[in-house]
């Protein structure tokens, strides 16, 4: 089923071959982020990564670019950390708050949802919400077939 | 940065309202005067202006100055900063993901061979 998202939001979704506890440890221990953090031709130095899992703990880390070694880091707040399940952190900087749902699909698989969103606060008020019915890819795509 | 941060929260409040994503998608087609976007809504004049107003503050359209009409055009590299907020995004989960996925192949071949280990020694 398609889901309805804000323009600004972002919804992935992938499953993984492994049980829900690893799964939900890959994304919280440095051991395990420092092997994937970093997307493609990016890494993430494990002594860069400082997680403290509860509400109001610190996830911040450093991404390292490979070719030109140029650094970008990250740093978040953890809003709410239910072991295995769900994961919420905000970023203070953008604004961006960052929600991972977990879901156990038994024989050791667990699918990962993610859920980006970008919206400044002035705008959570319900009839600006309402106004997000149609997601921006959704649009870009209509634009292109129109332009 | 916080320039651009700011842009982009403004482009997408402009697009959070039904009528400026009709008017957005209008304009994709090319240039059109206010009378013209007024038509197929049952809205005022006004009521447009203002949503013009608005698109413009946020970049996403211009109007020329001087002409007498002044024609609104739409700022496809506003429309495609915000697009590209997503597709950067998303791009990065799945990067992150195929990495992830490694790393837990990883895990389980340890795993398997330890178990293997411990059945041989």
């Amino acid at each position: 089923m398609a889901e309805q998202s804000a323009p600004d939001e972002l919804v992935f979704t992938r499953i993984f071959e492994a049980p829900r506890d690893l799964v939900f440890r890959c994304m919280i221990e440095p051991e395990h982020l420092t092997h994937f953090w970093g997307p493609a031709g990016v890494s993430t130095p494990l002594e860069s990564i400082k997680v403290d899992p509860v509400p109001g703990g610190v996830f911040e880390t450093v991404m390292v670019n490979d070719s030109d070694g140029s650094r970008y880091p990250t740093r978040a707040i953890f809003v709410e950390v239910d072991e295995p399940e769900r994961l919420v952190w905000t970023e203070p900087d953008s604004g961006m708050t960052t929600t991972s749902t977990l879901h156990d699909l038994g024989g050791s698989r667990t699918e990962v949802r993610i859920h980006q969103t970008h919206v400044p606060d002035p705008y959570r008020s319900p009839e600006a919400q309402a106004g997000f019915a149609t997601s921006l890819d959704r649009f870009a795509a209509y634009l292109a077939t129109v332009s | 940065m916080a320039i651009a941060a700011d842009r982009l929260d403004s482009t997408f409040a402009a697009l959070a309202d039904p009528t400026r994503r009709a008017i957005v998608a209008r304009l994709a087609r090319g240039d059109a005067t206010v009378n013209e976007l007024a038509e197929p809504f049952a809205m005022s004049l006004p009521g447009i202006s203002k949503h013009l107003k608005v698109l413009e503050r946020s970049g996403l359209i211009s109007r020329t100055r001087n002409a007498q009409f002044r024609p609104c055009h739409l700022e496809r590299m506003a429309l495609d900063s915000a697009a590209g907020w997503i597709e950067e995004n998303r791009r990065i989960w799945s990067e992150r993901f195929d990495k992830l996925d490694e790393h837990l192949r990883d895990i389980r071949s340890r795993s398997d061979q330890e178990k293997g280990d411990e059945r041989h020694g």
